[in-house]
């Protein structure tokens, strides 16, 4: 049984929410807000599966409670609701480490799907393949080698010289495009509609967060990037062997 | 600092410094021509001319990035309103739609559907009432209103709507009801949302005290006291402004717009009336009152002839 992790103080929802996952099979649990939520993952150290976090909170909001469980080491998949829906909000809770997300109102058959998609992704990152019948569903390990890093993105992790970094979905689906398009000139604009599946006219800058942070995993110096290389007046290029 | 701050900053830093550098530049001139009076003078005026264009090209930017700000403000807090009832009741009709629900579960969720109904009505209607109430005074349709029997009306909706027996909230009124002359549906907006919330912030122990009085003799006022979660002295002013709620931890599950206060006090104000709230602190209660000239009671119940002190000033009545 999978743990799932409903931190949204609109009760209704949260309930309704609640009740969809326990008849999916699921043990649900609601934080009614974000300091609750920290408080049960970073220091009650409940075991959970699967975060459902909703933006607009009383306090602390969902970006900030991602980016805390992200800066604290816990990478729980998460799926973000945002109400406000733009892209720029988008764009920021990816930033944040967040998975996935849905626009509120959501489907609710969309919601259970993308829950489940990231519970699976969550026992690849384990290798634990559920049961008898799981095993189909488990990919081949699907791992990119160069210059003596290795991007694992089964297991969404990096792992460079003798230091492994977890990957958020977001950021392995980044790096799967770099890679498909190595030493091609990649526009932000591709990066956010195709990667992303975001409009256009999105803020740009996002991107470059996150290339930044891509940088810190695989260069030597960060500041001279070697691999992941910035296309001046395009979008960027990743270079394997430079 | 946000962004729009540091906007704001930024032009109004380069309006600082263009200035500066065209005044030098106008002393420098005055300097050169100290002789020839005409390009003196007309250098002078067009120097000023490019000074003064300068500042009221900033002060437009600077109103125009606040204008930005009020509509961003509007859209969240609106943005949340409407879309959490909606997003729930999508939630709920698609659960009853894809699962077996025994007959039990099947009523709580319609329960819960209408109330989120309730709760997009509300947030529709204090939306309209607030985009009408922003209009000027005069579009106000004036009638003579019964200020006590006004007040009985929107004590009975509020018990019903709320489901609050009678003794929750108690009226007390003087025997002859001052009359007021106004718009009653909008005067019935704000009681209303007066008494909302007095019940909304009284944490579940709703005892509220609504009374219509004569504190002078123009003069009417109507109050609601609530012995509720009260308010800190510095919010007093603030919670009037538009989309303002107080931020503390015991308030965060009551939600709202922010805008019945606003709404009331625009209403107040178009009725040449005020609004004011009251309060003993934190924990203590909250009184609101809403002053509103009287009109001449013989304006409009001739029949009980009474010549009050401010019938020496009657008010036309339209
Ligand atoms: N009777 C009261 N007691 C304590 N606090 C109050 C009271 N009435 C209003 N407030 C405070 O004033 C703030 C603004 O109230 P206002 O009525 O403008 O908005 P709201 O109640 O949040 O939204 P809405 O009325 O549109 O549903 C509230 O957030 C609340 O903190
Ligand atoms: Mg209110």
């Amino acid at each position: 049984m999978s743990r799932v992790l409903i931190v949204e103080d609109e009760q209704h929802i949260a309930d309704g929410l609640r009740f969809n996952l326990e008849a999916e099979g699921h043990d649900a649990m609601v934080a009614p807000d974000g300091e609750s939520a920290l408080r049960m993952l970073l220091v009650e150290r409940q075991p959970v599966d699967v975060l459902i976090l909703d933006i607009m909170l009383p306090g602390k909001d969902g970006f900030t409670v991602a980016s805390e469980l992200r800066a604290a080491g816990e990478y729980v998949p998460t799926l973000m609701l945002t109400a406000r829906g733009s892209a720029e909000d988008v764009l920021r809770g990816f930033e944040a480490g967040a998975d996935d997300y849905l626009p509120k109102p959501f489907e609710l058959s969309i919601l259970i799907a993308r829950v489940n998609g990231l519970l699976r992704r969550r026992r690849w990152n384990e290798h634990d393949p559920p049961g008898s019948s799981g095993t189909s569903d488990t990919p081949a390990p699907d791992v990119y080698t160069f210059a003596g890093r290795t991007l694992d993105f089964t297991a969404m992790q990096v792992h460079a010289h003798d230091k492994s970094h977890r990957l958020t979905v977001m950021e392995c689906d980044l790096l799967r495009y770099l890679v498909k398009n190595a030493n091609q000139p990649v526009s932000r604009r591709a990066i956010l509609q195709e990667v992303w599946g975001l409009p256009e006219g999105v803020d740009t800058r996002a991107i470059d967060n996150f290339i930044v942070r891509l940088r810190r995993y695989i260069e030597d110096g960060p500041a001279a990037p070697k691999f992941l290389q910035t296309v001046r007046g395009v979008g960027y290029r990743f270079v394997p062997r430079p | 600092m946000t962004r729009r701050q540091k906007a704001i900053a930024f032009f109004v830093t380069l309006c600082v410094l263009l200035v500066a550098a065209a005044v030098s530049l106008n002393i420098g001139w005055v300097f050169i021509n100290s002789r020839s009076l005409a390009p003196l003078v007309l250098g002078v005026i067009s120097f000023a001319l490019i000074i003064a264009g300068l500042i009221v090209y900033t002060v437009f930017l600077v109103l125009e990035i606040k204008r930005n700000e009020d509509h961003d403000t509007f859209i969240n807090a609106v943005t949340h309103e409407l879309k959490t009832p909606i997003a729930s009741m999508r939630l709920y009709l698609q659960t009853l739609q894809s699962r077996d629900i025994d007959e039990q579960r099947r009523q709580e969720f319609y329960a819960i559907m209408l109330a989120d109904a309730d709760r997009l009505h509300h947030t529709v209607d204090q939306v309209l009432a607030a985009g009408a109430s922003g209009q000027k005074a005069k579009a106000v349709i004036r009638s003579p209103i019964d200020a006590s029997a006004l007040a009985r009306d929107c004590v009975r909706l509020a018990l019903a709507r709320h489901h609050l027996d009678a003794g929750a909230i108690t009226l007390d009124t003087p025997a002859d009801g001052p009359t007021v002359n106004g718009d009653a549906e909008q005067l019935a907006t704000v009681v209303t949302n007066l008494l909302d919330n007095a019940v909304k912030y009284s944490a579940g122990n709703v005892r509220v005290a609504v009374s219509v009085a004569v504190p002078a003799p123009d003069t009417v006022w109507i109050r609601v006291q609530d012995r509720g979660m009260g308010i800190a002295p510095k919010q007093l002013k603030r919670i009037f402004k538009r989309f303002y709620r107080v931020q503390a931890r015991d308030l965060r599950n009551i939600k709202g717009t922010g805008l019945g206060l606003y709404i009331v006090r625009s209403i107040a104000r178009a009725h040449n009336g005020r609004v004011f709230a009251q309060s003993e602190g934190l924990g203590r209660g909250a009184t609101f009152t809403l002053e509103l000239p009287r009109l001449a009671t013989d304006a409009v119940t001739p029949a009980e002839g009474q010549a009050d002190a401010d019938a020496s000033h009657p008010e036309v009545v339209k």
